[in-house]
């Protein structure tokens, strides 16, 4: 097999949806922000992951050119490659900003506008859904290997 | 020289191992980008795994992996479906038991074939 255990595979997988869920916090704890005239406002984050780079450190012994039907699939290499997923990185995603008529506050500008954040609470909420279940998906993952290595031990033990 | 039932349950064995990390793996990427769920022929594994064993070449369990290309993909170019992925995963996981139980039959009646008899008769 890849030189990648389970485990790691799925520790990978709970350490980039952590990170998912900790920009969906700072998402939300946000979108109430405003933010003085002439200052950048708050801008949502969004995290993204990608696979664990294909051929990175990949020690390709087993390459058999044997002929079969499987040979044109190029997911060889990305199989004997380390699995697992990482966080690539974050950007800010650029829908507009939300102004709102407030001459009131401390933070308006000389139109009377204050400039909040761009966080749309609804996309976060989705996301957030979208995040846990994988989490969850993960951490059963996660519990049915540990139950079938510890069943598969017991049924080895010498009575 | 033929297969005994020890290579063909490590191989057996070894096939579930490395399907049940690419399953891991579709999971823990199911909100990636671009990604397309992979997944093993048990069959093919297999039977790559037993030639791999009898020519004592390096055992090489994930040669015929392959793209799945079942699931709806979606608008991130995403083609993993969390609850199949768990059903295969758990399926992989109750056959690999299976076969340890399998396994731990066979040795048991090949210890006991082995052991010395205790009462001499």
């Amino acid at each position: 097999m890849g030189g990648t255990d389970l485990f790691d595979i799925v520790g990978s997988a709970l350490t980039a949806q952590d990170a998912r869920l900790g920009a969906i916090a700072s998402n939300l704890a946000n979108v109430d922000s405003v933010t003085p005239p002439g200052q950048q406002p708050y801008r949502a984050q969004e995290v993204i992951f990608a696979a664990s780079p294909v051929g990175d450190g990949a020690d390709d012994g087993g390459d058999n050119n044997d002929g079969d039907a499987t040979d044109g699939v190029d997911v060889t290499a990305a199989v004997n490659a380390d699995l697992g997923v990482q966080v690539a990185g974050s950007v800010e995603t650029n829908a507009p900003p939300v102004t709102k008529y407030d001459p009131g506050s401390p933070y308006a500008d000389a139109q009377g506008n204050v400039t909040g954040s761009n966080v749309s609470q609804v996309d976060q909420m989705v996301d957030l859904i979208d995040s846990s279940n994988s989490y969850a998906a993960s951490v059963a993952v996660l519990q049915q290997a540990s139950r079938i290595d510890q069943q598969m031990l017991a049924s080895f033990q010498v009575s | 020289m033929q297969v005994g039932f020890l290579d063909y349950y490590s191989g057996v064995l070894n096939v579930r191992e490395a399907r049940a990390a690419l399953l891991a793996n579709n999971i823990a990427n199911a909100d990636t980008p671009n990604y397309k769920a992979v997944d093993v022929s048990f069959n093919d594994a297999l039977a790559a795994q037993l030639d791999a064993n009898q020519t004592g070449n390096a055992p090489n369990a994930a040669s015929s992996a392959a793209y799945r290309a079942t699931g709806v993909v979606g608008l991130n170019g995403n083609d993993v479906s969390l609850d199949a992925e768990r059903v295969e995963s758990a399926a992989n996981g109750e056959a690999m038991l299976g076969a340890t139980s399998f396994l731990r039959q066979s040795t048991g009646d090949l210890v006991t074939a082995l052991r010395p008899n205790p009462g001499g008769i």
